[in-house]
């Protein structure tokens, strides 16, 4: 299943709310609803920061493959931004030297099994996987 | 959803959904915070890398006067987030 959503922060509850029901068909468990929930969210962030915006809106889809679950997130507009390229975020750093950037897609890195990511024409795709 | 009540000086209370879209109106409370303070997770369902950060900001600027953010009642989901984060070692979390 797939819905798209417009490029603006207010989507946030929208997609919840998507991704809610989404989980309740596929009768995702609390772990992996919240997983999923996180990993959108934080990414869908992120392409509203880093994308070019217009009104292009950006597409979540959800679906089940065997014993895995397939998450795809595409911005048809967007600047590149290889979040498997980032340099990692040092999480034993002490309190002052602490930084909030990268923290998200750090996040989504430990929650998701898999994290792939295309760029082409200006669209970005991003697929995540999650073990189930 | 999302609420923050500032209960007292020294204690904070967060309820619901705290993603990106609330970062700004959180960041305004926590940074009325003067000194070392409380903060009550048992009703929140959710907190996101924004939400994070504004605790993040209000520690270091806290730790300067020798203060801190004491959190509380977090749920198992939300609890992980902080490990994942590494901010269980920044944070005293009860």
């Amino acid at each position: 299943m797939e819905r798209t959503f417009s490029r603006s922060l207010d989507s946030l509850g929208d997609i919840v709310s998507f991704l809610k029901g989404a989980a309740d068909t596929l009768s995702l468990d609390e772990k992996t609803r919240f997983a999923v929930n996180m990993a959108v969210e934080e990414l869908f962030t992120n392409m509203i920061k880093y994308g070019i915006g217009g009104d292009d809106s950006i597409e979540v889809g959800l679906e089940k493959e065997n014993s895995q679950l397939i998450i795809r997130l595409v911005d048809p507009n967007s600047e590149p931004f290889d979040l498997t390229d980032l340099q990692a975020v040092d999480t034993s750093a002490p309190l002052e030297e602490r930084r909030p950037g990268g923290l998200g897609i750090h996040l989504v890195k430990c929650l998701m099994d898999e994290v792939r990511y295309e760029y082409k024409n200006k669209v970005t795709r991003i697929r995540l996987v999650k073990n189930l | 959803m999302f609420e923050i009540h500032r209960v007292s000086d020294s204690e904070i209370r967060l309820v619901g959904h705290f993603d990106a879209s609330h970062q700004a109106t959180a960041a305004e409370v926590f940074d009325s915070i003067k000194e070392s303070c409380s903060v009550r997770f048992d009703e929140l369902d959710y907190v996101s890398s924004a939400g994070l950060s504004v605790l993040l900001y209000t520690q270091q600027r806290l730790s300067k006067d020798g203060g801190a953010l004491k959190l509380t009642g977090m749920n198992p989901h939300v609890r992980l987030v902080f490990e994942y984060a590494g901010f269980d070692q920044i944070f005293e979390i009860e």
